[in-house]
């Protein structure tokens, strides 16, 4: 039972990591960022009931709380590349090559 | 008593940068209130940290907290040498916001934000612990380096740091949760007694856990494979953000991966053989890069790297607990007074919109301004690590900690990275020395980064003198 949760976890951050590598559109990619966070947060719960204390829950609402600030700095990055280009599209950012 | 001596700085960095916080809402208060608020409470948290230095080895407030904070000497000293990076970032933005028009009050907020989540960060025993705390400084961070919101160059470095950024925070979640798993507790003391008692590769969950996180911590480094973005999220932030994030930001990750691998996690037997690759890749690749630079900005974020590699060399040679920290700890100082320096020199000789900012726009400088192009050639000697300076302090103790550890190849591609970085260390004193003035170098009116520039010549020498004990 806690496996097939482990597998869902390790599927869902799989998509996470080609979702940010392969798409171009920022949107996309912060949404897979959210997706690898998610999946953490669900190993932990499992982990938490594996282990049979609460600290999983707890670690997980705090990484919750992380996600959500995260993803209103990157709304603000949206718009401000918005303002800037007109499109969201990540090959289009190319001043800094390194 | 000694619990709240040791949590005072964070409590007061923290709690200051609230109040400049609420105090940027109202009008009347200006950028330069903000900026002499931000300096005193940095100095403020600096004294509390020194207070705090001999206070011997705690858990803070372990009933409360849950053993999730520790303060030792070697916390202490990266509290000092953060604290030290915001006064002085404080002190250079002010220069260099006379000349670059783009600041709000809320800048030195921010700044005192990083701070409080770095020094967080130095005490975390803790993966979650260590998690929020690197993500309240890098949430910080993202902001300072994307300021400038009408310039595109700093709105693609804040993308690409925060794409990048964000992706290694999750790998860094995922590993804790899968290390959560494997040992039943996220605390770095019970994860070293579970990897005693077991052995690390026991469990595979765990394995796959420790590798996240250390590609999450070797990623907000940069070292060797995950080195690509510094140099260009260090080109596009202001000048100032970018030396506070070249010194106080590499100390804070620097502790907990040290805290993490060896001091207190037990890993490091696990890792070593690959460290030692990454370490050596890391140096080498980070010259090559530094060598092909034409913008000192650049440049410097190169010079970076191998400096992030020299610090790995420390962390594969372990020789013992208390030498390995106080080894860390003053390289990391050592690195910090010159890379603060060189860049409170080029906050004030940048110009208005960092117009002086190649090698080319340097030429001469020592004809205009001697005193500025001797402080710069002293801290990049200090940083190639040439004889009197902390610079060579900091390589010797590496070196020798090195060899004791039996780890004499890794020694000598050290040496050998150190000669190699003069060539572009060199370059810039050529520049400066050897070629007619072009430029007035015209510079803003306020002192305050010339001031920082020259006590921290000061500092370079006064360092070098501190004894480490073996």
């Amino acid at each position: 039972m806690i496996a097939d949760y482990l597998i869902l976890s390790i599927i869902l951050f799989c998509i996470g990591i080609l979702g940010v590598v392969s798409r171009r559109n920022v949107f996309t990619v912060f949404m897979s960022i959210e997706l690898m966070l998610n999946a953490a947060n669900l190993a932990f719960i499992a982990f938490s009931r594996l282990h049979e204390s609460m600290d999983g829950h707890v670690l997980a609402m705090m990484v919750m709380a992380v996600a959500a600030a995260e993803a209103a700095l990157a709304l603000a990055v949206v718009i401000l590349l918005h303002k800037h280009k007109s499109k969201l599209d990540t090959n289009m950012f190319s001043l800094l090559k390194g | 008593m000694t619990d709240l001596l040791l949590l005072l700085p964070v409590l007061i960095i923290t709690s200051g940068a609230i109040l400049l916080m609420l105090l940027a809402a109202f009008e009347n208060v200006r950028d330069e209130i903000a900026c002499f608020g931000a300096m005193v409470i940095f100095l403020f948290g600096f004294c509390m940290q020194l207070f705090g230095l001999g206070q011997g080895d705690a858990r803070i407030f372990s009933g409360v907290f849950n053993e999730m904070l520790v303060g030792n000497s070697f916390t202490a000293v990266a509290g000092l040498i953060i604290t030290a990076c915001g006064f002085f970032t404080c002190l250079s933005s002010h220069t260099y916001f006379k000349q670059n028009r783009f600041i709000t009050s809320e800048y030195y907020a921010l700044t005192a934000f990083a701070a409080s989540g770095m020094m967080l960060l130095t005490m975390a025993q803790e993966l979650i612990t260590a998690f929020i705390s690197l993500e309240i400084m890098s949430l910080a961070i993202y902001v300072l380096v994307g300021m400038h919101r009408r310039n595109i160059k700093a709105t693609e470095a804040v993308l690409k740091y925060l794409m990048l950024g964000a992706f290694a925070g999750g790998f860094f979640a995922m590993g804790s949760a899968l290390m959560y798993g494997g040992t039943g507790s996220t605390k770095f003391a019970e994860i070293a007694g579970f990897i005693s008692a077991n052995g690390f590769f026991a469990s595979s969950i765990l394995v796959v856990g420790a590798f996240f996180i250390l590609v999450a911590l070797l990623f907000k480094i940069a070292a060797f494979p995950f080195h690509a973005w510094v140099v260009d999220v260090y080109d596009g932030a202001a000048m100032p953000v970018t030396g506070f994030m070249a010194t106080a930001l590499k100390t804070a990750v620097f502790a907990v991966f040290a805290n993490f691998l060896i001091l207190d996690g037990g890993l490091q037997a696990s890792w070593v053989e690959y460290l030692f690759y990454i370490a050596v890749f890391t140096m080498f690749g980070g010259n090559l890069i530094a060598i092909g630079q034409n913008s000192l900005k650049r440049m410097l974020a190169a010079s970076g790297i191998v400096h992030s590699g020299y610090l790995l060399i420390a962390l594969v040679a372990f020789t013992s607990r208390d030498f390995t920290a106080n080894v860390i700890v003053f390289y990391l100082a050592a690195y910090a007074v010159a890379t603060m320096g060189m860049f409170a020199a080029l906050s004030y000789l940048s110009g208005e919109d960092e117009q002086r900012i190649t090698f080319d726009d340097f030429r001469g400088l020592a004809k205009v301004r001697p005193f500025s192009a001797a402080a710069i050639s002293i801290f990049l000697l200090s940083m190639a690590g040439i004889p009197p300076t902390v610079g060579f302090m900091g390589k010797f103790y590496i070196i020798v900690n090195a060899i004791n550890a039996g780890q004499v190849l890794l020694a000598v591609l050290a040496i050998v990275s150190s000669v190699i970085s003069m060539w572009y260390y060199l370059r810039l004193i050529i520049t400066m020395y050897f070629h007619e003035a072009r430029d007035d170098f015209a510079v803003a009116k306020s002192p305050l980064a010339q001031a920082t520039t020259f006590f921290l010549v000061f500092c370079v020498f006064a360092l070098s003198l501190l004894p480490v004990s073996v």
